[in-house]
């Protein structure tokens, strides 16, 4: 420290010197460098690397062949995406209903027991009827699904497919002015949106990277299957045989992300013809050779990093959550729920938009995080009533089309609503983490909410234009 | 327009210190994508990893412990880059820990199936460090498809101990570690191959050379220190400025508790 | 019917009103100062504008006055005049009979904004991947509002680049500006290869039709027909008609070693199932693109193999030493390999 400056003065020198010196140099000495480089490295390993024997025949070009051929590439990548969803649906189908059984019968264990040493009334339903249930709720709905969801999705990942997704894809990406490794990034998205927009790192170009962080939203991410698949299972399944339900449940929830997937495109094409204006940048992608998924490494990386991850974040918000779906469902003024006050006030707007204000109010509670909203319906549905039957099965229909007068088009628009919203908080935090700007985190918070608002108008005008709902 | 990190001068956030507490040695794990490098951490680690790779490729800082010998060494898992030319952050990010993290050991896992376009990373990681074990990794992938390696050989050419593994198998993990062990300790002595570019080229890097060790005297890589001024490298600029690589010459090999600030690690976390 | 559509306004005006108030609590001080630096900053601009303008009519050897400032800037009289007075006053330039001309201080300053000018121009056409006839409007707006350290740093970064990407020299730190000797190649002898140095972008629409022909300055053309009425060329593979008028903003340099070899093809030219070798990437690719190109080893020599093409056609997958790698038809122009010989197909 003692001859700083005489430091200083000597590193500003060898910066002249090095600057004098580049001046000198071939224009592309870097590009003479790089080359270099390779050469050295092709030297090498000429001489360490020997072919002892000819190669069999080639299987990755084989299955390259098949999984990119202009006949088969696509319905494969259709096929493939509805088979994960169905054994999602279908797979997740039972444990999930033994859980919320589970669950709920510890729930009133619960209160049965708090009442028993006669606790006060609220101290129980605070804790039991509010925290308790939101928590099991999640975890009961949520846990299965993405048990079963993210192992299906890592192995697509480790066995080397879904890079060629992203190269199947990149034209469509090309066309909307972005990068094909935004499929890459979208598909992580299906596991959560924040975890997506952090893989939209993948991407070197800004501009790309942009797009595809503000576009992440509109696939669904874990936290909003439920919604769809409920819906899906009440409103579409439930129109088909038992055998057939899950297919059809699994066809709807492939239909909504196909329409995720329109508005991802249609939204990057107008960003990147206004506001993120620029020429698509490198496109290199690299396909990996096929490799037999690690197992023991698929399992470990799905459940405890990702369902383990995911599930305790949303546990983590749901329990404040319930907390104060409980209070807003039980403190009354008037001799009302401050629930049904609020959500009387959002009512206008919930149904110009073919919704209602519970549907609103649950989206509001659930800005933390997206897997509340049917939880907080149901619960304010319900008021103070408690439900411990099957929640999946033909009482939450009756509640919702029954007491609540839902029809197809709340349906369909809530499912719209869903998929097209506004992201989670989570995911609002995480685009400010990458982009640092204020500018792009509000635009990629308040763009999806007016487009959700924008389409679920357009539906319900016509709908009632053509006499339905 | 572009946002605020898309330009040049964007300033890097405050990057998190490395926490060595209770380690005797770093270990860092630098590699091409897609060489099974997270398979060769998760096997040494136990897979006893900190946090997840969302996107098939490490995004965020991965670290872990292996223990041998009753010593323990503390494994930081870089992000995979084709290069460390600083083009991305990535490489920015792989880069400037092996430079200024100065981690006791760099293992650079390489595809035994691509050699040669992995040894462009090895090449680059030898300019910079002295300490580095190459890893052949998936040399059971290379044996299905008729490709044999001479590891001896390619030692010889690259001045540093070379161990083939099948991390995936769990084959050639303990010989990993030993060699990495074996470096730490001294052992093993490594004289990496360095020499590249045309005459002119080489010419000016031997002119910089003096010059830059009186700036920072005993710097391992004054070479490369050199071909990245030529560069206009702006991240080594500021670090020959500000004093930092005259920092990381006098602290060589100093206790790991003052690790340098500069470990920027996990991108704008 | 009434009574709901109220509802739903006094609902919309409520959520505004509470949208509202929690922007202005975020954003309500920074509002406050990006108004009052505004002000400020526009000045500025105004003034490196003024500036600039005097320095090239200087250069072209008709030095600017008042009208013509005000033709440039867009000014009322009035506002010219204060601007002039503003800045002779500050001492950055001197009136005349003659005209205007600027002090020692006054073209260092223009220099230097010149400098920023022309590296973002390098800026935006390497990193930013923006197509060459947008880049000069927006380093217009960019080249403003950056201390000299960022601007070193913006210089630095761009791996001290010597030219902008119209050719034209880019000032050091110090102001040094290095002179440019070079021909149109409407005055460039046939079958004699030069190399592009230099493109005039000014007129705007003249310098559209030589973007639109991708020439950038590195190329090696050779002019291959050359009439008052047209201009053929060949430039990296591929033969171009220019109008002269075209021709006469495209400036060259004689080539020190003129190539002997075969001309190289751009890497789309191959087949699916074709191999051929690298000869190297085109200049008009720079930046961020091209070092990640030769990072992956697509350097001079290497033996490249289209495997397959994706389900659209585009991008295609390269067999590169021992990778697979997938680049768009975009990319691959760019690559150049040796030519090759058709019916040369292997397959597997």
């Amino acid at each position: 420290m003692t001859d700083g400056r005489s430091n200083q003065a000597a590193a500003q020198l060898v910066l002249a010197r090095a600057d004098a010196l580049r001046g000198n140099l071939a224009d592309d000495f870097r590009d003479d460098l790089v080359e270099a480089t390779y050469d050295e490295a092709q030297a090498i390993a000429e001489r360490a690397v020997r072919q002892v024997r000819a190669p069999r025949w080639n299987l990755d070009l084989a299955v390259d062949r098949l999984v990119t051929s202009r006949i088969f590439g696509l319905p494969l990548m259709l096929v493939l995406l509805a088979a994960v969803f169905w054994l999602t649906v279908a797979g997740a189908n039972y444990p999930s209903a033994l859980l919320m059984k589970v669950l709920f019968a510890v729930e009133a264990w619960g209160s049965a027991l708090f009442e028993s040493w006669s606790i006060p009334w609220w101290i129980t339903g605070f804790i039991w009827h509010g925290v308790f249930r939101a928590v099991a709720w999640v975890v009961g709905v949520m846990l299965p699904p993405m048990a079963i969801f993210f192992p299906c999705f890592t192995i697509l990942e480790d066995l080397g497919y879904l890079p060629r997704v992203a190269f199947n894809m990149d034209w469509l990406f090309r066309k909307a002015g972005a990068h094909g490794k935004q499929s890459l990034t979208m598909s992580m998205g299906f596991g959560c949106n924040a975890a997506g927009i952090i893989a939209c790192r993948v991407i070197d170009s800004p501009r790309e990277r942009l797009i595809a962080i503000l576009t992440n939203n509109f696939v669904p991410c874990n936290g909003r299957f439920p919604t769809l698949i409920l819906l899906a299972s009440i409103f579409v399944a439930a129109r088909f045989s038992p055998g057939l339900a899950s297919f059809a449940a699994a066809g709807t929830v492939v239909g909504v992300v196909l329409i995720g997937v329109f508005f991802t495109l249609i939204v990057s094409a107008a960003l990147s013809r206004t506001v993120l204006k620029g020429e698509a940048s490198a496109f290199t992608l690299e396909l990996p050779p096929y490799r037999r998924p690690d197992i023991l490494r698929v399992l470990y990386t799905s459940l405890i990093d990702r369902t383990v991850f995911v599930l305790a974040r949303a546990v983590a918000v749901a329990a404040p959550a319930g907390a104060v779906i409980w209070i807003l469902g039980n403190v009354t003024a008037d001799g009302v729920p401050l629930a049904r006050h609020v959500a009387d006030f959002f009512d206008p707007l919930g149904r110009t938009i073919g919704l209602d204000g519970v549907i609103l109010l649950a989206y509001v509670i659930a800005i933390p995080a997206n897997e509340i909203v049917v939880p907080t319906m149901l619960m304010v549905y319900m008021g103070g009533k408690i439900m411990t039957e099957d929640v999946t099965g033909t009482s939450l229909e009756s509640l919702l089309v029954d007491d609540n007068g839902w029809t197809m088009l709340t349906a369909v628009n809530l499912m719209l609503f869903s998929l097209l919203h506004n992201p989670c908080a989570t995911t609002i935090l995480t685009m400010w983490k990458e982009t640092r700007s204020y500018r792009w985190t509000a635009l990629g918070a308040l763009l999806p909410l007016v487009i959700a608002f924008a389409v679920t108008f357009t539906v319900a005008e016509f709908a009632r234009l053509f006499g339905a709902g | 327009m572009a946002n605020c990190s898309s330009c040049p001068d964007h300033a890097d956030c405050g990057p998190p210190e490395l926490d060595t507490r209770g380690f005797d040695g770093v270990v860092a794990l630098a590699g091409n994508p897609n060489t099974g490098k997270s398979t060769v951490f998760n096997a040494l680690t136990g897979l006893r990893q900190h946090t997840g790779n969302w996107p098939g490729k490490t995004v965020t800082r991965a670290e872990g412990g292996f223990k041998f010998k009753n010593r323990r060494y503390k494994l930081v898992d870089l992000p995979g880059t084709y290069s460390l030319l600083s083009t991305s952050q990535d490489e920015e990010i792989a880069r400037d820990f092996i430079l200024f993290g100065q981690p006791d050991c760099t293992i650079v896992v390489t595809d035994a199936t691509c050699l040669e376009r992995n040894l462009n990373l090895v090449l680059q990681v030898l300019e910079i460090s002295d300490r580095v074990v190459v890893c052949v990794n998936l040399i059971d992938e290379a044996k299905r498809k008729g490709i044999a390696i001479d590891a001896s050989a390619l030692s010889d050419d690259l001045g540093v101990p070379v161990v083939a593994t099948a991390a995936r198998a769990w084959k050639g993990l303990k010989e990993l570690t030993q060699t990495v062990v074996d470096l730490i300790d001294g052992k093993i002595k490594t004289a990496p191959k360095r020499a590249f570019g045309d005459g002119a080229f080489q010419d000016a890097v031997t002119e910089l050379i003096p010059l830059i060790d009186e700036v920072a005297p005993d710097l391992p890589n004054a070479r490369w220190v050199a071909m990245r001024l030529l560069d206009g490298d702006h991240r080594v600029r500021q670090a020959l400025q500000s004093g930092d690589l005259a920092r990381l010459a006098a602290r060589t090999r100093g206790p790991i508790e003052q690790a340098s600030p500069l470990i920027a690690l996990g991108g704008t976390q | 019917m009434l009574a709901p559509v109220a509802q739903l306004g006094s609902t919309l005006v409520t959520l505004a009103i509470v949208i509202a108030s929690a922007l202005a609590l975020v954003f309500g001080g920074r509002v406050a100062r990006w108004w009052g630096g505004m002000r400020e900053a526009g000045r500025r601009v105004l003034a490196e504008d003024a500036l600039k303008h005097i320095h090239n009519a200087g250069l072209r050897g008709n030095p600017a006055t008042p009208d013509s400032l005000a033709g440039a800037l867009g000014l009322s009289p009035h506002r010219t005049v204060n601007l002039i007075a503003r800045l002779e006053a500050g001492g950055w330039l001197k009136s005349s009979a003659e005209g205007l001309s600027l002090t020692s201080e006054g073209s260092q300053w223009a220099v230097q904004v010149i400098r920023a000018h022309r590296l973002w121009e390098r800026y935006l056409v390497d990193e930013a991947r923006m197509p060459l006839e947008r880049v000069h409007a927006e380093a217009e707006r960019r080249e403003h509002h950056r201390t000299a350290d960022a601007v070193d740093a913006l210089e630095a970064s761009l791996g001290f680049p010597r030219i902008d990407p119209h050719g034209d020299p880019i000032p050091t730190a110090r102001g040094e500006l290095a002179e440019l000797r070079a021909l149109a190649i409407t005055e460039w002898p046939e079958k004699t290869p030069g190399r592009i140095v230099h493109l005039e972008d000014e007129p705007p629409a003249i310098f559209a039709r030589i973007a639109a022909a991708r020439l950038v300055p590195g190329q090696t053309l050779v002019v291959e027909e050359s009439t008052p009425e047209r201009l053929v060329i060949s430039v990296e593979g591929r033969t171009l008609v220019l109008p002269p008028i075209a021709g006469a903003n495209v400036f060259v340099t004689p080539v020190e070693a003129p190539e002997r070899r075969a001309l190289p093809t751009p890497l789309t030219t191959l087949g699916v199932g074709q191999s051929a070798k690298v000869r190297g990437l085109d200049e008009s690719l720079r930046g961020y693109t091209r070092r990640r190109l030769l990072d992956l080893g697509l350097t001079p020599g290497a033996v490249i193999k289209a495997e397959m093409a994706g389900i659209f056609a585009d991008p295609v997958a390269y067999r590169v030493r021992g990778s697979l790698i997938a680049l768009r038809r975009e990319q691959a122009r760019h690559v150049l390999i040796d030519p090759v010989a058709h019916g040369k197909a292997s397959d597997g």
